[in-house]
């Protein structure tokens, strides 16, 4: 199309006139696959030689690195380091990574991406190790089973699953008992993209386990809390983003994310069910990460009491015995052990075991059932989702 | 604007080389010349660009042999995502022929203040992010609508969000043609005794006609693939809501991706299908017009 200089000024005048209130009218958060440069120009001395350093994260995590980056830039080993960063869902972030993106230092939603880069030679197979060699942990301090007598490495977060519902909690949601209940219709995103979705499913799960049913009793569970889903959006930044536009009455969420909406000034409540499952977010330097000084340092720093210490005041339960010591007024303390479990609970070796057994992509079924599969159980699960809702 | 430039430039005269060419043996030959050069930079644009990518993705779909890529394709995840996109795209593809064409009349037909900006205005959603006009439907056309129209999570938000991303295409193929008609036959119609209906029933819709099809062929093949746009009004559901491009992406980032490249062909192939059938009456039309 030929444009004339008037129209096409014109044109453009439009555009900015039409985009401008558009973009404005969209108040919810876009998707979070961003991908951003953060700078620091450095004016004193410096103890590292410009290093540039590239983080890819899980969707949810990506806010409190920009705050992390930000106070680790200004400590003297960071004075030089500048960062690359790249979040989005989990799963998606390792998929691009095992395909050449430039990765550093990796923070992803739970241990299975980790050992996906681990198989694709990406991270190095003594990854859990990295915590006490390259984050220079007290190897007592990580006796730091807060919470539970877990005790993973190369853990650098913890959180739980909680619900969010509207404010004032209109249905009344108190326990994973009031999400199966006629009416409430549940936001949870898609557990093939998004670990997220993996944590909070498994939660649902681990509920049940914790209340002392079998396994088949907590599978039906989970085929009914499945049915009531009613958007599965593709990562937990979605999904909340999904469920502050309106949808859903319920939001399974990180303890975290949920205290960032809630801080945010977004109209929800955060509901901490009796029982749930712990949250491990795991991190490591990849194998051009263990060659980067700066990804190094930054790696220490973030395992440090001040790095775990911005972690805390973003909602996170630290790793760190004495940070949490002194945050864990802030967060909702659990009466007897078994009210939260960990991954190890639901499968002897953790993610290994959990992972196949609850989502892959291939459905088996044990001799003597059709109904409770033996292999990617929520795979099969997947078929009933929005079904009663 | 590729399509302006397919339906305006193909009737251009080839121009004369002008004397300096003598080098490359003269106009004959350096017409040669060109015609070689323009060949094979459009073999090798061509090539790069669409022929490898999807020789590659059909290499990958069937890797595993065929049995791999049957399974793949014939999941009920798969089938019930590949039907709700051809489904929601075809409606979407057809109501803006409809309301593409009332468009373009409008545009091209009638004379009215702020024209110019309703004509600019027709491109905006090709400039608009996707991801950001999905969203910017969610507000206004969701759970939280200030008119309380709720079309989220349901193929009426799938095929409205199609409708937004595709608009374009048909508005702007029509137009052209809709410009380049003279009104001589439409005027001896109406002389005749024919009514306005049957003016354009049988004078100005078969002149419109396969530009109308170009133009909903390139919008139902944009539908098709969409993506940024339908995620979020979608609710992305599994076997209810889930379009095609969607369950794609999922399979791609959790590692399967034999089965997404396997997915990914036969949404090619059945949008491929329907797009030769589209040219082919296209065509039809064409000629019976001689």
């Amino acid at each position: 199309m030929q444009l004339r200089p008037t129209r096409r000024l014109r044109l453009a005048a439009l555009g900015a006139a039409v985009v401008l209130p558009l973009s404005t009218l969209a108040s919810v958060p876009a998707q979070a696959d961003t991908t951003t440069t953060t700078t620091l120009t450095a004016s004193t001395t410096t103890t590292l030689p410009p290093t540039n350093v590239n983080v890819v994260g899980y969707s949810v995590v990506g806010p409190a690195y920009k705050a992390l980056e930000a106070a680790f830039q200004a400590t003297p080993a960071g004075r030089n380091v500048t960062f690359t960063n790249s979040f989005g869902a989990s799963d998606t972030e390792t998929q691009n990574v095992i395909n050449g993106q430039a990765a550093d230092l990796v923070n992803l939603s739970y241990q299975t991406n980790v050992t996906q880069l681990v198989r694709a030679g990406k991270v190095p197979s003594n990854w859990t190790s990295q915590e006490l060699t390259y984050g220079h942990v007290n190897a007592a301090l990580t006796g730091k089973r807060q919470q539970t007598n877990y005790s993973a490495k190369g853990i650098v977060t913890d959180s739980v699953v909680v619900f969010v519902v509207r404010s004032g909690n209109p249905l009344g949601i108190t326990n994973w008992a009031s999400l199966i209940k006629s009416g409430v219709q549940v936001v949870t995103p898609n557990p093939l993209t998004s670990g997220s979705a993996k944590w909070n499913l498994l939660a649902g799960y681990a509920s049940q386990i914790s209340l002392k049913k079998k396994p088949n009793q907590a599978q039906a569970y989970l085929k009914s809390l499945i049915a009531h889903t009613v958007a599965q959006p593709t990562s937990g930044s979605a999904a909340l983003a999904a469920f502050v536009a309106g949808t859903g009455n319920v939001l399974l969420d990180y303890e975290d994310d949920a205290l960032a909406a809630v801080a945010n000034g977004d109209a929800v409540k955060i509901i901490t069910p009796p029982q749930t499952l712990l949250i491990e977010n795991p991190i490591a330097l990849t194998t051009t990460g263990v060659a980067n000084a700066g990804a190094s340092a930054f790696y220490k720093y973030l395992f440090s009491a001040a790095g775990q210490g911005i972690f805390a005041s973003l909602g996170y339960r630290s790793v760190l015995k004495t940070v949490w010591t002194q945050t864990k007024g802030d967060f909702a303390a659990f009466k007897k052990p078994t009210d939260l479990l960990t991954v190890e609970n639901l499968g002897r070796d953790g993610w290994n075991t959990v992972d196949n057994e609850f989502f892959s992509s291939s459905v088996l079924f044990p001799k003597k059932s059709k109904t409770y599969p033996s292999q990617g159980i929520v795979t099969y699960l997947e078929q009933f989702a929005g079904t009663s809702a | 604007m590729p399509v302006l430039a397919l339906s305006t430039e193909l009737s251009k005269p080839t121009e004369q080389p002008p004397r300096k060419w003598r080098l490359f043996g003269g106009a004959r030959g350096a017409a040669r010349v060109v015609r070689v050069a323009g060949k094979s930079l459009a073999v090798t644009y061509l090539s790069l660009l669409v022929l490898i990518p999807i020789a590659a993705l059909a290499t990958n779909a069937f890797s595993k042999g065929l049995g791999s890529f049957w399974d793949a394709a014939t999941q009920r995840e798969s089938i019930d995502a590949l039907r709700l996109t051809l489904l929601c795209a075809l409606a979407a593809s057809l109501l803006n022929a409809v309301a593409g064409l009332a468009t373009a009349w409008v545009l091209v037909r009638d004379r009215f203040a702020g024209q110019g900006i309703l004509n600019a205005i027709v491109d905006l959603p090709f400039a608009l992010p996707t991801v950001v006009a999905g969203v910017t439907f969610y507000t206004l056309y969701g759970p939280l609508s200030p008119f309380h129209v709720n079309i989220t999570g349901s193929w009426i938000g799938i095929t409205v969000a199609i409708m937004f991303v595709t608009l374009p295409f048909t508005v702007r193929s029509v137009q052209p043609v809709l410009e380049s008609l003279t009104f001589n036959a439409e005027s001896a119609a109406a002389t005749l005794g024919a009514s306005p209906v049957r003016v354009f029933r049988t004078i100005t819709l078969p002149a419109l006609a396969p530009a109308l099809l170009t133009g909903t062929g390139l919008a139902f093949a944009r539908a098709v693939g969409e993506y940024g746009s339908v995620v979020f009004i979608s609710n992305n559901l599994p076997y209810r809501s889930q379009v095609a491009s969607s369950y794609i992406y999922s399979l791609a980032t959790s590692g399967q991706t034999n089965s997404a490249a396997s997915v990914a062909v036969v949404l090619l192939v059945l949008a491929l299908a329907l797009l030769v059938a589209f040219s082919y009456v296209s065509r039809r039309i064409a000629r019976a017009r001689g």
